[in-house]
């Protein structure tokens, strides 16, 4: 599946020659969160299915009596006449296969309407499922402790005040994180300027120098993990 | 989203005995209302632009089929009752004339018409054949001319019957009319309601439906309120039936990441703070900075 959360391109930076490839909705992809879309589409599909075909059964049941009785009266005008048995037999066929034909009409444009609204249905919720998924990823990233930049959604994506609201405690989070390292980088720079003026021999001034590398590895490895994500090859 | 909708955090009960479940309200069913009411709408108006359509082709073939159905039934024959007439020769009656002793006296009335060509009796001629006649009968006894008894026409002996069959008939057929009449208006009436019932069943479902979906996303905006204040206190879990549980358990790594974050920094710190304090660099600045960092550290994880 391709990443959602490269929606929007961005452009060259330093270090980052390679634009990043503008995001292409593939028709494999429109099942993001197959449960949830599966749902609503099989619901609002079944239920139009069983209007259109309840009507629809109507409409034919109504239509069948009408020939029927059509073809009664025209049985009991001929019956003496047996001239006429054959012209009674045709218009009983013609009805008939008038009948069939309203069915397969019916059948057709039902069928028609299920496969139109399926598909317009997974567009539909696409819209929704697409920024699910989006934040989705972020929050797993956000596991492993990365914090780059969100990008924003799709031009027609739904839920943007949701997205809104992530984007704004991403951004508040990683701003917060970004002072975090700053300060503890100053920090750590400063204390191993300043180790020599305390107590620096024996046990604590060891200590101290292995606690500042360990701080010091820290705050390098949460710096590359705030970086922007590394650009994805085209 | 709206922000109509308290918290929908479990509050955890006094005493510790673990969140209340939280209870669905149908105030705060419509959380999210544009997602809600696009979806629910959509459901709503596709169901009525079919009921609307079909039904308006479905009272077509029904008016149809009725009118057909009463052009059948109106061309049923119904038994005919049996006419009784009156015998066709009998003329009209004429008052009869006193006698008048000017006049000769009227030759005897013949019982019955004479057959034509044997007009040639006594009295006869042209003005004695443009005389109304009478028809009398004689009472021989005393010689009396009485005016003929009225002809009575024989009645069928199954009159009554065909009567009744024929009435029958015809009030079955009156019947069979209005009750085409009245399937017709069945149908109409069937359609509406059904109609108005799926459109209000379906509103209600629509927005029951999307609240399960409206609801875990305001509960994760919540949580992503608090986050960007600075505050990463505990997550509850979903409650029953809601949906998205998958992009919860997301939104849960997620924050377990943050939360992991700031303990480990909360570490480290620690770490260059005891270490500090055991080479004498305890009052520095810089550590009653990284000090503070801790308390705000630890502070935004109670």
């Amino acid at each position: 599946m391709s990443d959602p959360t490269a929606a929007t391109p961005v452009g060259p930076r330093a270090g980052a020659p390679t634009p990043r490839p503008k995001y292409k909705r593939h028709l494999s992809n429109y099942l993001l969160d197959k449960k949830l879309q599966l749902r609503y589409v099989l619901v609002v599909t079944i239920l139009s299915g069983i209007i259109a075909g309840a009507l629809g059964f109507m409409i034919y049941q109504q239509r069948r009596a009408a020939s029927e009785s059509i073809e009664r009266d025209l049985a009991a005008l001929t019956q003496k006449d047996t001239s006429q048995d054959q012209f009674q037999e045709q218009i009983a066929n013609d009805l008939q296969s008038e009948d069939q034909a309203l069915v397969y009409k019916m059948v057709g444009v039902g069928l028609g309407l299920v496969i139109i609204l399926s598909l317009y249905l997974i567009l539909m919720t696409h819209k929704v499922a697409g920024p699910l998924f989006k934040v989705a990823m972020y929050f797993e990233r956000m596991a492993d402790g990365r914090l780059g930049v969100v990008t924003p959604l799709r031009k027609g994506d739904m839920l943007v005040d949701f997205f809104t609201s992530f984007k704004d405690m991403h951004d508040a989070v990683r701003a917060r994180a970004k002072d975090d390292v700053v300060a503890m980088d100053k920090a750590a720079e400063t204390l191993r300027a300043a180790k020599n003026q305390g107590d620096y021999r024996g046990e604590g001034h060891d200590k101290l120098i292995e606690a500042l590398e360990a701080l010091e590895k820290h705050v390098a490895d949460r710096k590359g993990k705030l970086t922007d994500f590394p650009p994805r090859a085209a | 989203m709206t922000e109509k909708r308290k918290d929908a955090t479990p509050t955890p009960k006094k005493g510790g005995g673990g969140p209340a479940p939280y209870k669905r309200s149908w105030k705060n069913l419509l959380i999210n209302k544009r997602y809600q009411l696009r979806f629910t709408l959509f459901m709503v108006g596709l169901s009525t632009v079919l009921m609307v359509g079909l039904g308006i082709w479905v009272m077509r073939v029904a008016n149809e089929t009725t009118e057909v159905s009463m052009t059948s039934v109106r061309g049923t024959p119904c038994p005919k009752i049996p006419s009784i007439e009156a015998p066709t020769d009998e003329t009209e009656p004429v008052p009869m004339k006193l006698p008048d002793p000017n006049e000769p006296a009227p030759a005897p009335a013949p019982a019955a018409d004479p057959p034509e060509g044997e007009g040639s009796g006594a009295g006869s001629g042209s003005a004695e054949a443009e005389r109304p006649r009478v028809k009398v009968q004689i009472d021989e006894s005393s010689m009396t001319m009485m005016p003929q008894a009225p002809t009575v026409a024989p009645v069928p002996s199954d009159l009554g019957s065909k009567v009744v069959a024929h009435w029958t008939c015809e009030l079955k057929l009156t019947a069979r009319l209005e009750a085409l009449e009245r399937g017709r208006l069945r149908i109409l009436l069937v359609l509406i309601g059904t109609g108005l019932l799926l459109v209000l069943g379906l509103a209600a479902y629509g927005i029951k439906m999307t609240h399960k979906v409206a609801g875990p996303l305001f509960k994760v905006g919540l949580y992503l309120g608090k986050m960007r204040s600075g505050r990463f206190d505990k997550v509850y879990n979903l409650r029953k039936g809601d949906q998205l549980v998958e992009f919860y358990e997301h939104f849960k790594h997620g924050h377990a990441g943050i939360v992991q974050m700031q303990k480990d920094d909360i570490a480290r710190v620690k770490a260059v703070i005891a270490a500090a304090e055991q080479s004498g660099l305890g009052e520095h600045a810089t550590i009653v900075e990284l000090r503070e960092m801790v308390t705000r550290k630890e502070k935004s994880l109670e």
